[in-house]
């Protein structure tokens, strides 16, 4: 293998696969980076066995060939590189990567390529188009409802439902239930429901950054894995297997208290609370009180021997007076997320679930348990 | 027919064809010296017992082939006067009670007037005593329970009693007795036991000829401990003080000794009772002491400790046993409140972080030759012994307080270490966060307050037939900590609320690990449990990597504790490295 690329490329497509890179692997290969040639191409891999990804940057390809090396070593050498080419050589039947840039050199010892674990390539299966933005925005407002802990692996990933030209997502980890609709340009004609890992989500909101061109989500006919090919990039991620919840029983269809906030009112009083609710369980009190049309929300919290604190906002109430109580953190994380202005909250009484969604937006909603606390 | 044959079965023990008649004397007087003499440990107990009821100050105790043959102890007390000497021997003689009154308030040790007769209706008793003001001691030789010979015979101030050939003529309790080295073990025991309660008396053990044991005889019992139980072991010891000397005279008065949580013994044979100066064997006091210890001391470990109870000698029956070593208190439960709390004052305020060095010696039998650096340790230790800087007077903290704490950093993702104003602490962050974590959430339920996360869908929980019996006997103390569990067909719960604490962590595990901890073993505090084992699945974990923040978080929440170096298993929070131990590590000094 012989073949330049300039040190910008190379350095950003590590960037880009890195992150698959196995951290601690069973497999020590997977700490490796594959390098192949490809066309006028270079193209790297990495895999962790539950995502792969794979990132083409522009060469000049002298000589074909392949070899995956050390990802850490070689990342860590090419960003410490000045900008300017960068000269790969392979001699023949060695497994030693010869690096050469402007008056730096290196050898890095590397491992067989045919050894590395296959990049699932997925050429059939169930295709939508769906554009970037709204596919991070979709990420954004789910994944963290998912559950980190392991002992229902389902909810460790986001409930993804094509039906028509609708996608949904939906993640809930016992305590919370965030769901987000998004519309796709072209109906599909099967309906179809897969789980993907949160964590490969997250991944791909990281690799969606800098993407502006629409991307294609395959779902292989097996259902068992699901691929993103952006330009330049692609990610394939395993699915998880299992039954999903049925998560439309857990939305409430009713209230007795609906009070519309201004967001970032609402945010900041929610901030200032979670200080003081800190040191405990993280409780913020919320008093919804209704007055002539209008009325205002308490929020507060008290830590035993500390302190409190008690922040009003203005709202607009309908139904009657309501107190419930919820941990800051699972508040904050919703509220971070919408990108309205306003938001509504809905209650029925201070044991049974809150939801909260934005106004003007039936595209998503969060619904989140509150705790019981003594008033 | 089963009464029949109970009544065949019994004949062929006695015979019922014998006339009921009165016993002769010397049968009667075995049967209630066996009571009295159990073994020849009971001799030198009794005899102990004459010889500091007597005032003596010195007393020596010899004994050859276990005590069988041959027993002498050797008093400075006020000796017997020579008219009174012959009447000592009778049974039921006595000096020390004259009324029934007085059988109500007995403040000697002895009273019955029964241990000279017994011993010498078992053995061959020689005695020579001279009490003060007498020019010539007198001697006495008893031979199955008859004088055989008195005599005039020059001897010191006091009293010697020669007790040979214990149970000769006693053959079926010579052969209930153990091997030699039992019997001079009971008797040691005993000999000790009475130098750690008399410890301005000094005792002397002479084993078959070999001095055993000596004690300082100067009215300090720490330095008698260090005799009985090695002097750094001793030094460790923490002092059951009395309160201010101004409490009710009618009530229970603690004071003694009590090794601090770092500093255990495998078994309870390390405990030792005292009634008014008496040393009794009761099944409640231990208890009491150990209920002391609670959460401080691992499972399997038991303290060790000297008690003495001083109380009202009319609230205490010591005329249980003719032995007198059983006792029973007027007010029971008085004295197990006095002794718990007097001791767990004691450990609350004066437990010590411990050491590097109390933690090499807590570890059971080390082997003779262990590493160079704890090698140097145990040489820096002998003559930190010696130094006075390295022991600074006992000073009582503040109760709970920890030094001021600056986090250094971590190590193995496990341990915390700080810096304090004397040298390193290694702080368990799993074990600290867990001691913070249950006095929340104990605080919580005292007020009624557990903060409590409803579950948006319940969770199913599967249970073992013994968990779901666990989970219904004590399903009112689940729910004063949160959780909200409801049956679900046969050996399924739902689970709809669970303790805040408990968000983020498998719930089915906790719940089911839960019921297990609390299941194990006779818990007298089930709802102490729960909060224990909540503690313990909510704390972080050892291999968790902690920011600075949160590590001086964490011991920031510690500081504010009620016992901050003990995790509520009763294992240590920290331990601490001082400024002196690293001087010496390093040569520097």
């Amino acid at each position: 293998m012989k073949v330049s690329c300039s040190q910008e490329d190379l350095s950003k497509g590590l960037a880009v696969v890195g992150r698959a890179v196995a951290t601690r692997a069973v497999l020590p290969i997977t700490n490796n980076v594959l390098l192949a040639t490809e066309g006028s191409q270079l193209k790297l891999a990495a895999t962790n066995l539950e995502i792969a990804t794979s990132c083409w940057i522009a060469a000049n390809v002298e000589k074909e060939g392949t070899l995956t090396v050390p990802a850490r070593l070689l990342t860590d050498f090419v960003n410490s590189l000045p900008s300017g080419q960068i000269e790969m050589t392979l001699p023949a039947r060695s497994k030693s990567l010869e690096l050469k840039c402007a008056r730096y050199d290196a050898r890095i010892s590397g491992l067989d390529a045919a050894d590395f674990p296959a990049i699932p390539t997925i050429e059939d299966g169930i295709k939508v188009t769906v554009k970037p933005d709204a596919l991070r925005l979709a990420i954004n407002q789910v994944v963290f409802a998912a559950a980190s802990e392991e002992s229902r692996p389902v909810l460790t990933g986001v409930y993804t439902d094509f039906d028509g030209d609708q996608l949904t997502f939906a993640a809930a980890d016992g305590f919370r239930l965030a769901v987000h609709t998004m519309s796709l340009d072209a109906a599909i004609k099967e309906k179809m429901a897969v789980i993907i890992p949160a964590r490969s989500l997250n991944e791909l909101g990281r690799l969606l950054g800098d993407q502006e061109e629409p991307l294609e989500v395959t779902v292989n006919s097996q259902r068992s894995q699901v691929l993103f090919k952006m330009s330049g990039v692609e990610m394939v991620s395993q699915l998880i297997q299992g039954t999903f919840p049925n998560y439309d029983q857990l939305i409430p269809q009713s209230y007795s208290t609906r009070a519309v906030i201004k967001l970032s009112d609402f945010l900041v009083a929610t901030r200032s609370a979670s200080i003081f609710a800190r040191d405990g369980s993280g409780i913020v009190r919320l008093q919804i009180m209704p007055k002539d049309g209008s009325g205002k929300i308490d929020i507060s919290a008290r830590a035993e021997e500390i302190g409190d604190n008690l922040g009003e906002i203005d709202a607009t109430v309908e139904g009657e007076e309501a107190k419930i109580a919820f941990n800051s953190k699972y508040l904050l994380d919703v509220l971070q997320v919408i990108t309205e202005k306003e938001v509504a909250l809905e209650t029925t009484s201070s044991s049974s679930p809150g939801l909260i969604r934005p106004v003007g937006n039936d595209k998503y909603l969060h619904v989140v348990m509150p705790m019981f606390v003594q008033w | 027919m089963i009464t029949a044959r109970y009544g065949i079965g019994k004949r062929k023990w006695y015979n019922t064809n014998m006339p009921i008649k009165v016993l002769p004397t010397d049968v009667a007087s075995k049967i209630a010296a066996g009571e009295v003499v159990e073994r020849p440990a009971s001799v030198v107990k009794e005899l102990l017992d004459n010889s500091l009821d007597a005032g003596a100050t010195n007393i020596a105790v010899e004994v050859q082939g276990g005590g069988v043959r041959l027993i002498r102890v050797v008093d400075n007390g006020v000796g017997i006067p020579p008219e009174e000497v012959d009447i000592a021997f009778e049974r039921f003689a006595t000096s020390k009670v004259e009324t029934t009154d007085d059988l109500e308030s007995i403040s000697s040790l002895g009273f019955r007037g029964e241990a000279l007769p017994s011993i010498a209706a078992v053995a061959e008793v020689t005695m020579v005593t001279r009490s003060k003001g007498e020019l010539g001691g007198t001697f006495l030789n008893i031979k199955d329970s008859a004088v055989v010979e008195k005599a005039k015979r020059g001897c010191p101030l006091g009293t010697t009693v020669t007790v040979r050939n214990l149970f000769r003529s006693f053959p079926a309790r010579l052969k209930f007795l153990k091997s030699t080295a039992t019997e001079n073990g009971h008797i040691s025991q005993i000999v000790t036991q009475y130098s750690l309660a008399f410890p301005e008396v000094r005792f002397v053990l002479i084993v078959d000829g070999r001095t055993t044991f000596r004690s300082p005889g100067k009215d300090s019992l720490r330095e008698a401990l260090g005799v009985v139980y090695g002097a750094e072991n001793a030094k460790s010891l923490l002092a059951v003080e009395a309160g201010d000397g101004n409490e009710d005279p009618l009530l229970p008065h603690i004071t003694g000794f009590v090794s601090p949580p770092s500093f255990t013994r495998a078994t309870r044979g390390y405990m030792s009772f005292f009634v008014n100066r008496r040393w009794v064997q009761n099944r409640m006091l231990p208890y009491a002491l150990e209920e002391a210890y609670r959460g401080l001391l691992v499972t399997g470990r038991h303290p060790v400790a000297v008690i003495n109870i001083a109380l009202p000698p009319q609230d205490v029956d010591v005329n249980v046993h003719p032995a007198k070593s059983e006792v029973r208190f007027r007010h029971e439960r008085d004295v197990f409140t006095a002794v718990q709390m007097a001791v767990r004052d004691t450990l609350v305020a004066q437990a010590p972080i411990p050491t590097l060095e109390t933690l090499y010696q807590s570890q059971p039998a080390p082997a003779p030759s262990t590493g160079p650096l704890i090698t140097s340790d145990a040489g820096a230790q002998a003559t930190s012994a010696m130094s006075p800087v390295a022991t600074p007077p006992p000073v009582a903290p503040a109760v709970g307080l920890l030094p001021i704490l600056r986090v250094v950093g971590q190590v193995a993702s496990t341990y915390i270490i700080a810096e304090g104003p004397d040298g390193m602490y290694l702080i368990d962050q799993h074990a600290a966060h867990e001691r913070v974590l249950f006095e929340r959430i104990r605080d919580q339920r005292q007020r009624r307050a557990v903060e409590v996360q409803g579950m948006l869908q319940p969770v199913p929980v599967e249970l073992t037939v013994r968990q779901q019996e666990l989970l219904e006997m004590h399903g009112e103390a689940l729910a004063e900590y949160g959780f909200d569990i409801e049956h679900f067909g046969e050996r399924t719960c739902l689970v709809r609320s669970v303790p805040a604490m408990l968000r983020g962590q498998n719930v089915a595990q906790s719940l089911t690990e839960l019921l297990d901890f609390v299941g194990e073993g006779a818990k007298s505090d089930w709802r102490e449990g729960i909060a224990v084992s909540l503690a313990c699945h909510s704390a972080v974990l050892a291999g968790q990597v902690l920011s600075h923040d949160e590590m001086q978080d964490l011991i920031r929440q510690l500081e504010r504790t009620s016992n901050p170096k003990h995790c509520p298993h009763g294992r240590p929070t920290m331990i601490h490295l001082s400024a002196a131990q690293l001087e010496k590590g390093f040569g520097r000094r």
